[in-house]
């Protein structure tokens, strides 16, 4: 009989704690190896921890609402090393590969030292690694700033420092601070020291809630003014004539409910949207400002804003380019889904060239969106509408007749996107919409 | 029913009662077991002491060997009363002590006296003469020290084969004394006791003393000082046994392949020390220890099993109490939730020897394994401190290490008068990433030692003021100081 913690394991690159949601299992409950125990939510998602090896839950070490850190015992299990009688005597074996098969983040004490140094050792080389790691001899900073940094999780090796020789500086760590979550690894992180920080005071007396702002929420407010403070926006706004469209997916409908999906605009508007950014390659690209380059992406990774309890998070389609309506439709599906669930995995919500706002089908006519950066644009798609419009016949008569209509707006990166070539871009995304049978000649 | 804790701390010596007392300031409902004696190996048989006799050993040395030079008459010879000087030097360590307990009182830490033993990773057995009790707790620190190693042949009786322990409790002046095992503890005691008359001769395996514990160039200042007072030294030499001498001791020495016999009253072994890591059953309940003994533990202190911590000479070298403490407040703040780890460049080192030895960063050899290829080193002398210089105490120097390209002070060697109360401004400077000329460019207080530092960083520039050095215009290529 032995009890062994469960640890938090790694979550993900750059990700060093989570607040329990909930709990999955209680005192008393038997668990299998690999059974998920418990819901964190990270700064990016919400993940289901898995127990490394079996037993019953013997203590609940942490609480729903607790900002548990990497490596923390999470709970104790009471594992039955020498299958007594309530254990099935098919988990004797299993239990006894467990820790072989358990990742090595996930490490427990072994129920018997002698048997097993050499595990230990390899579990306890890694498995008690700190995160982030603890300065190099090398590094320079005072005290105090490599507390605020530990406080902060900067990883302080990974600091430039901008002091003298090479010192990393209070400023150094406030800069870095934040470059280890949703942002691409190796973006730069600008000037994020100068973003101001004002306190908010209300009127004596007033009725407020204040709630900490943290997990998701947090990491959107991060990333909003990160790209707001780097990125000049501007929006370009136009209306599409989608009377084709329109009839177009009528006609596919049955089509895709013969083969088990249901389509939407969305994957049309993707579709076009691919063949016009191959048209306009600055449209799929990055500026690294660290390097002082711009960075043309030869993939084409779409991101779709999708709206969940938790807040906005934005799924993305890997290689969008090289997939059917009907996959791409499924897809959709299937990550909006998971989005509103809080079960998607943090790599896909990574690594978007450019980004899609579907907010039409909530509402508004226009609207000027946030760039996701590092990427350089992002299109707005908005609703439906019924308009009529007056028609000329070839005797020059007119006469009132009616189209479907749908707005787009294209908001882009002005430092490397011009005006002139923004308008030409929407012009040609918007020649593809009007006409959906040109978007054959694009096709893969 | 068995106690129940959010904390509770394995030993109480400079580690663990100073973990005890942060974690009940953090709010943590905290105990600390311990079996022997308050404060630990420092506060009663190490650190303080040691310290206490080897301030009366100097005391009288100087009215031996300065106060008639000084015009201070000292009518006949100083008599040595060894018992009184044992009963002062436990007032003084009762005193410490007495301190720390009412520390943890006042702090509300619960004081176990007992032998600890865990019986699973969140249960422990505290057994007293009063018997056995359970004792429940969330989190362990593990801060159980260390003991003196014994090695074949010298068991440890405490009359003619002595610990560190039994050499600082001699109520009677000794004649003659062996010394196996020329480190710091063994020159500290020897040095001592030759102060107050004892032939002393010390053993040692390696080619030199205090190998791997202080800058060699220190090293010598000291071993001269040891030659001058009468003590003996035999390097590369092994100790093979002993056998009782009337009432004394015959230690058999091998020293270039050949066997000598040492007579002598009694004989000191300090060959160094080993974690306590096999006792309170750590191994039983799955911790893993490496080769050497440590508890092994992460840059957080924590055990394999997460809610075990280790702190201290149990957990890791330099076996230093200053060590065992930053670990101890870091290890309760950790539990108390707060994001730590240990993070410094340096942990200080003094050696009680005459003239005192004091450390802190890298030596000449450390810097260069480290990469840095280019290194400034310079040096000041005490006979040029004017402070030093009065206290006729003029031995040793200040040396400061420097990376040549920023300036950057890597490390500091003191041998000197008050070496150990001059480290810590080095040790600031070496955290800070202090550069030479910031220490430079520091006003120190005149008439003092502290001064020595300042024309260290001075002298390692090139242009110290109270020694002859090369013109400034004769150094091309000195990088401009704030550049």
């Amino acid at each position: 009989m032995a009890t062994k913690n469960v640890q938090l394991p790694e979550l993900g690159e750059g990700v060093t704690e989570g607040e329990l949601v909930k709990w999955l299992v209680k005192v008393g409950d038997q668990v299998k190896p690999d059974q998920a125990v418990a819901e964190m939510m990270t700064d990016k998602a919400t993940v289901e921890v898995p127990s490394p090896f079996g037993g019953v839950v013997k203590e609940i070490l942490k609480k729903e609402g607790d900002v548990v850190e990497v490596g923390m015992a999470m709970l104790s299990l009471e594992t039955d090393a020498s299958a007594g009688a309530s254990a099935p005597a098919a988990s004797a074996p299993k239990s006894a590969s467990a820790p072989a098969q358990a990742p090595a983040a996930m490490m427990a004490a072994p129920a018997t030292s002698a048997k097993a140094p050499a595990s230990v050792a390899a579990a306890s080389a890694s498995g008690l690694d700190v995160v982030p790691p603890a300065m190099d001899a090398k590094v320079l900073a005072t005290p105090a700033t490599r507390r605020m940094a530990r406080e902060m999780g900067v990883n302080l090796n990974q600091v430039r420092g901008t002091g003298l020789a090479g010192r990393v500086t209070r400023e150094d760590v406030l800069t870095a601070q934040g470059g280890a979550g949703a942002v691409a690894a190796g973006s730069p992180m600008v000037a994020k020291a100068s973003i101001p920080r004002p306190a908010y005071q209300g009127p004596a007396g007033a009725v407020e809630e204040r709630v900490a702002l943290k997990g998701i929420r947090k990491k959107i407010a991060e990333n909003m003014q990160m790209a707001k403070h780097v990125v000049p926006h501007f929006t370009l706004m136009d209306e599409a004539n989608v009377t084709a469209l329109v009839a177009m997916r009528e006609e596919l409908k049955a089509a895709g409910e013969k083969a088990g999906t249901k389509i939407t605009y969305l994957p049309f508007v993707m579709k076009a949207l691919m063949a016009t950014i191959r048209e306009f390659p600055m449209f799929n690209a990055s500026i690294d400002d660290a390097a002082q380059e711009i960075v043309y992406k030869k993939y084409f990774n779409l991101g779709f804003a999708a709206d969940t309890p938790n807040g906005l998070l934005v799924p993305v389609i890997k290689h969008a380019d090289q997939k059917t309506v009907l996959e791409l439709s499924r897809e959709i599906i299937d990550l909006a889904k998971r989005a509103r669930d809080g079960k998607l995995a943090l790599d896909e919500m990574k690594g978007a060239t450019i980004t899609i706002t579907n907010i039409g089908s909530v509402g508004g006519q226009y609207a000027t969106p946030i760039i996701n950066h590092p990427e350089v644009a992002i299109l707005g798609m908005y609703k439906i509408q019924e308009k009529p419009v007056i028609k000329r016949d070839a005797s020059g008569a007119m006469s009132l007749d009616s189209i479907k209509t749908m707005n787009f707006t294209i908001t882009a990166d002005h430092r490397l996107i011009d005006g002139a070539v923004a308008a030409n871009f929407l012009k040609a995304f918007i020649t593809r919409i009007e006409n959906p049978g040109v978007l054959m000649l694009d096709m893969m | 029913m068995a106690l129940n804790f959010d904390v509770v701390v394995i030993g109480a010596g400079p580690g663990g009662y100073v973990c005890a007392i942060r974690s009940a300031q953090m709010g943590l409902k905290t105990a600390i077991v311990e079996r022997e004696y308050m404060g630990g190996v420092c506060l009663n048989v190490g650190c303080i002491p040691s310290k206490a006799l080897i301030t009366a050993g100097h005391f009288l040395h100087k009215m031996q060997h300065n106060a008639s030079e000084m015009g201070l008459k000292v009518p006949g010879e100083v008599g040595v009363d060894m018992a009184q000087m044992q009963k002062w030097k436990k007032s003084v360590c009762d005193r410490m002590a007495g301190g720390v307990e009412q520390l943890l009182k006042g702090n509300s830490v619960t004081i176990l006296k007992g032998e600890a033993s865990f019986k699973s990773a969140t249960e422990i057995s505290v057994k007293s003469s009063t018997g056995t009790e359970s004792v429940v707790a969330k989190n362990f620190v593990i801060a159980t020290g260390s003991r003196p190693i014994e090695i074949p042949g010298f068991a440890f009786d405490e009359k003619l084969v002595l610990s560190s322990t039994g050499g600082l409790a001699q109520t009677e002046k000794l004649k003659s004394l062996v010394v196996i095992g020329g480190g710091y503890i063994g020159l500290e005691i020897g040095s001592m006791l030759a102060n107050f008359g004892t032939k002393v001769t010390v053993v040692e395996a390696n080619k030199g003393l205090l190998v791997g514990l202080a800058d060699a160039e220190c090293v010598q200042v000291v071993q001269r000082k040891l030659k001058k007072s009468g003590v003996d030294v035999l390097l590369e030499a092994k100790a093979k046994g002993w056998k009782k001498d009337g009432s004394g001791v015959a230690v058999t020495v091998e020293v270039g392949g050949k066997e000598q016999v040492l007579k002598a009253e009694k004989v000191l072994v300090t060959v160094g020390r080993r974690p306590n890591s096999d006792q309170a059953n750590l191994k039983g309940i799955g911790l893993a220890i490496d080769e050497k003994g440590f508890v092994k533990v992460n840059a957080q202190r924590r055990t394999n099993i997460a809610n075990i911590f280790a702190i201290g000479d149990v957990a890791c070298q330099p076996m230093l109490a200053h060590k065992a403490s930053h670990e101890g407040v870091m290890v309760a703040e950790i539990i108390a939730g707060q994001k730590r780890a240990y993070e410094v460049k340096t942990v200080p080192s003094v050696i009680f020897v005459d003239p005192e030895i004091a450390a802190a960063g890298m030596t000449e050899e450390e810097a260069k394994a480290a990469g840095y290829t280019d290194l400034k080193i310079g040096k000041f002398p005490f006979g040029a401190n004017g402070r030093a210089v009065s206290l006729m105490e003029t031995d040793g120097f200040v040396k400061v290490i420097a990376d040549a390209k920023t300036h950057i002070v890597l490390g500091v060697h003191i041998v000197g008068p008050e070496a150990s109360n001059l480290i810590s401004e080095a040790a600031l400077a070496v955290e800070m990433g202090a550069r030479l000329e910031d220490l430079a460019l520091t006003i120190h207080p005149h008439p003092t030692l502290g001064e020595t530092m300042m024309e260290a960083a001075e002298a390692t520039l090139g242009h110290a003021i109270h020694i002859i050095q090369k013109p400034l215009g004769a150094k091309p290529g000195t990088p401009r100081a704030h550049a």
